[in-house]
Parts: C-alpha cells; structure tokens; sequence
C-alpha cells in the first residue's frame, strides 16, 4: 500500500492554478524526490499531502495519506495522521524552532504526543532520557547543554539537527524534507545530507526530499519527479531522468548542474 | 551584534524592575495592612474640619474631620482590586474574542476586527460609563464589570494582531504537521509568544483602568461612598482645593505612583521572560 498517493491534484488561489494534475505515490519505505525552481509548487504540494494549506488555497483531486484522504477530511482527523504517517523537516532552521522554548522541550513535546498515541506515558526522567537520546542520533555534539539551550544560543545547523530530531521524536512512516539544506553553508548541508540519508535508511522510512538542488536530490533519493510551473514535466529513476532528460526544463536544470561541476574542476 | 542588544536592555530592564517593584510592593503591602490596621477607624471623626497634615494626622482630616491617610491607605486596596479584577476580565475576553479571530474565516475575521474598531473608537470611560447605567445600581462590582468589558476590545484587537503574526511562523506549522492540533498550538506557541508585548499592554491597561474607576467614582458612577477611592476622594477635595490642596495632592500622588510602579514592573519582567533579551549564560 502507498503511504502517499497523490492523483491529479490541483491548487489554485483564486482561480489562479498553482499546481496542475500532479500525480505521483510514495511506498513505505521508497525516497521520492521532488525537484523545481522556486514557485514550482513543490511547497504547496508537501503540505496538500497532510492538509495544512492555507485557507486561500483550493485543491482538487485525491491526495491519500496513510489510508486516509485528505481534502475534505476535518481537521480532527488529520491530526492523528500528521506526526505518526508524516513528519516534516523544514528549510529554515531559525524559524522552525519556537524561539521561547529550550531545545529539550520542543523535543519532548512530539515525543510525548507519540508516546500518548501509543498508549503509554512518558514523563519525567524516561522523557528527559528519550530526548538526550534523540539528541545523539541526531550527533549534536554535547547533547546536555544544546538541551538546555535556547533556538538562539545554538548555530544553524545544529538547529537543524534539532528540527530533524523533531522531525524522528514522531517516529514517521514518511519523512518530508521541505529543503532542509538550503539555508545552510556548503559543508554543513553535507553534513545534513549525510545524516538524513542515514537516518531514513537505519529506520527504513519513506522519504519526500524537495529541492532545487539538483546534485542533492540525486545523491539521497531513488526517483524523482521534475515540476515546472506547477506541473511535473518528467519522472522517473534518478538515473534516467538526469543521465538521459528528455524534457528542456529538465536537460537545462542538469546542463546548469553540470557547468557548475566542470568550472569548479577547472574544465570549463 | 546580539551581546550589544542583549546586554543594554538587561541594565536599563533591572533598575525599572526594581523600582517597579518597590512601588507596587509598597501599594500592596499598605492594601494588605489596611485589612488589619489602619492609624484610624476611617468613618471615625478624629479631629477638626479640613485640618492641615501633622503628627497626629498624616495627610490632614476631610471635611467631615476623618483621618485622610487612612483613607488613601484604603484607596490603594480599591485601586488594586478594581485594577487587577478588570484586567482579569477584559484580558480573559479580550484574548479569548482575539485569538478566535485570528483562526477565523476571512469572513467572521472583518466582521469581528470591524466591530472591535467600533468600540475602540468609543472612549474607554464612555462604554464603562454606558455600561454601568445600564446596570441601575452604581457598585463597585458593576464599575470592574464595566471596565473590564471596555478594555477587552483593546486587548481582543492586540490579541488579534499579534496570534496572527505569530501564526505565520514556521514553528506553527512545523508543530501542526507533527500533530499538534489547534487548541495546542494556542496553548503551547501563540499564548507564550504574544504574553511578554501582551503583558505590557496588561500593565497599562491596569493602570487605565484604576485611573477610568477614579473618573467613575468622580462621576459619582464608581464606588459609592463607604468605599474610599481615590477618585471620590479627588471629587470631593474639588471643592475645597484651594483651602486644603493636600486633599487633591495627596490621592493625586497615590494614583499616579501605583500606575507608574505597575508599568515600570511589567517592563521589567517582559525583559526577564524574553529569553532572547537575557544575557546568554
């Protein structure tokens, strides 16, 4: 059974189409990626799939998370979903924390929740024991103080690492990644990379990666789907899609993606 | 750039903390002594008619020849009950009206923002004033109702604005896709994130309200006469303020030092519940 299938879906605001017929799925355990420029509708379309869209946003088609479909359903509903089926992992790691909460509260609270979902409490020292946990499999360096630390006391990446144990403290079936490396520097995004990679396949979770970064999605997802303007214009197995791109968009975002290559090798 | 931001607001936010502590203490601490002891009975006629201050009479006697001091004294209990109990009211419809607007459909939002617009154009003082002629009996119950609903739409606006904006944060929607639902998003994020500007609003509100309850009780639309506010007080030294100005002097000064102390200790504390305005350990 696909944990996320989406089929023709349509968004618009105000008759203005945003994304068009889209249709694509995620198995358990399969890495998905989702690629295009900025206003592609990438975005939007991550959060169609768990029903966050702004009230202004109208969507159509079916968008299946979990069993469970999505447009239409109420709110109350949807809230058992997100977090247990899907959780997000988002671009900006400053914001994405709640600047008045300690590093070990935001994790605590999914934790929690999750731990609720499956009938058990968890409080105290078994909860503080769980997030210090968490915090390693994540390898923040010193797990202790970056608990005690305020989202401003910390540097970005570890912020994100911070977002990504939230992100886990869910304990997902799917994984979406909205991003994630964008707004960080070069060394630290690999870093990030590396550690995501690791994570998805160690709990053998299913993974939505959005990007615009081509060489990224490429090295952690198996298929991806290009979307251009709000419409996929290809997919396929990464291999395919880059090594022999039958669409322009898609041959112009990897001929962009190879000079790149080639003028840091000095060939250009 | 962040220890520079961090470190001026953390000296100037200590010494208004404690000044506004010291004040406000001082006010509460004379409103909890006057529940045991006060230097005179204040219905007791003690002395002559509009005496001057002297030892035995702090503050002078009123017209009627009762001790003035205690009943400044007295006044600050009134002033605190009237200003807490009316924030208390307006701050619990004002936040809830606030909040639920910020959630509300485009729709029921203007509805909702317009008529807070159309009560804010009205004076404060004039809807408490509406309100308790509405209520046929002038009490002090009805004077803290009737503020507290007059003060909800400026907190219900406040409210409004700022839940919205900090509904656009990521950590929001980061913490609805990971399950929290809307309730908890309320309780957990926007409350605790709108509460330190919301405090310091709260803080003036109070001091706006004990400063409406004088004009009320000035009116004769406050605290009947038993009841020694400050603002009868200052009504009745109006007649004689050129023969003993002590009388609009002294309640003058006890408004105007519980109002600042109030406003300098919600500044202060707004500086220690911002994390990020605490200098890093």
């Amino acid at each position: 059974m696909n944990l996320l299938s989406i089929d023709r879906l349509n968004l618009s605001v105000d008759g203005k189409p945003l994304v068009s017929e889209l249709s694509f799925s995620i198995a358990a355990g399969e890495r998905l990626g989702l690629i295009g420029e900025s206003g592609s509708g990438k975005s939007l379309t991550a959060m169609a799939a768990t029903g966050l869209l702004p009230r202004a946003i109208k969507a159509t088609g079916s968008v299946t998370l979990g069993g469970q479909l999505v447009i239409g359903a109420p709110d109350r509903m949807l809230d058992g979903l997100r977090g247990t089926v899907a959780a997000f992992v988002f671009q900006e790691p400053l914001t994405a924390l709640d600047p008045l909460l300690r590093v070990a509260q935001q994790v605590a609270e999914p934790l929690r929740r999750r731990a609720r979902r499956d009938g058990r409490d968890l409080d105290g020292a078994a909860l503080g024991r769980e997030v210090l946990t968490l915090l390693e499999q994540v390898a923040l360096p010193q797990p202790e103080r970056i608990a005690r630390s305020y989202p401003h006391e910390i540097s970005g990446g570890q912020r994100q690492r911070v977002a990504i144990a939230m992100a886990l403290a869910c304990r997902p079936q799917l994984l979406i990644a909205d991003e994630p490396t964008t707004a960080l520097d070069v060394t630290t995004q690999a870093e990030i990379l590396k550690l995501l990679d690791t994570l998805v396949r160690e709990r053998s979770m299913a993974l939505l990666f959005i990007s615009h970064d081509l060489p990224v999605v490429a090295e952690i997802v198996e298929r991806v789907v290009v979307m251009q303007r709000g419409v996929a214009v290809e997919a396929g197995p990464v291999r395919e899609v880059f090594g022999t791109p039958r669409n322009d968009y898609t041959r112009a975002l990897v001929a962009a993606a190879k000079a790149f290559d080639d003028a840091l090798e000095g060939r250009a | 750039m962040r220890a520079v931001a961090a470190s001026a607001p953390r000296s100037r936010g200590s010494a208004t903390l404690w000044l506004g502590l010291l004040l406000v203490g001082l006010h509460v601490a004379v409103a909890l002594l006057t529940l045991v002891w006060t230097p005179y009975d204040p219905t007791a006629l003690t002395g002559g008619r509009l005496a001057p201050p002297s030892w035995e009479h702090w503050a002078g006697t009123d017209r009627l020849g009762r001790d003035f001091f205690t009943q400044i004294m007295i006044g600050s209990r009134i002033a605190l009950i009237v200003g807490i109990s009316a924030v208390a009211i307006g701050g619990l419809i004002g936040v809830t009206l606030g909040v639920l607007a910020a959630f509300a459909t485009r729709l029921l939002d203007d509805a909702l923002a317009a008529t807070l617009d159309i009560l804010i154009a009205f004076p404060t003082l004039l809807i408490a004033m509406l309100v308790v002629a509405a209520s046929d009996t002038a009490s002090l119950g009805t004077a803290i109702l009737a503020l507290g609903i007059a003060l909800s739409a400026i907190v219900a606006r406040l409210t409004r604005i700022l839940a919205k904006r900090v509904l656009l944060m990521d950590y929001i929607t980061a913490a609805r896709t990971s399950g929290t639902s809307r309730i908890g998003v309320v309780f957990q994020h926007v409350l605790p994130n709108i509460w330190p500007t919301l405090s310091v609003n709260f803080a003036l509100q109070f001091g706006l309200a004990v400063i409406a309850e004088a004009s009320l009780s000035y009116l004769g639309l406050g605290a009947p006469p038993p009841n020694a506010s400050w603002g009868r007080l200052l009504q009745e030294a109006q007649g004689t303020v050129y023969t003993a100005p002590i009388g609009a002097i002294a309640p003058g000064i006890a408004l105007v030092s519980l109002v600042i102390g109030v406003n300098l200790l919600a500044d202060g504390l707004r500086d220690i519940g911002d994390p990020t305005r605490r200098a890093s350990r």
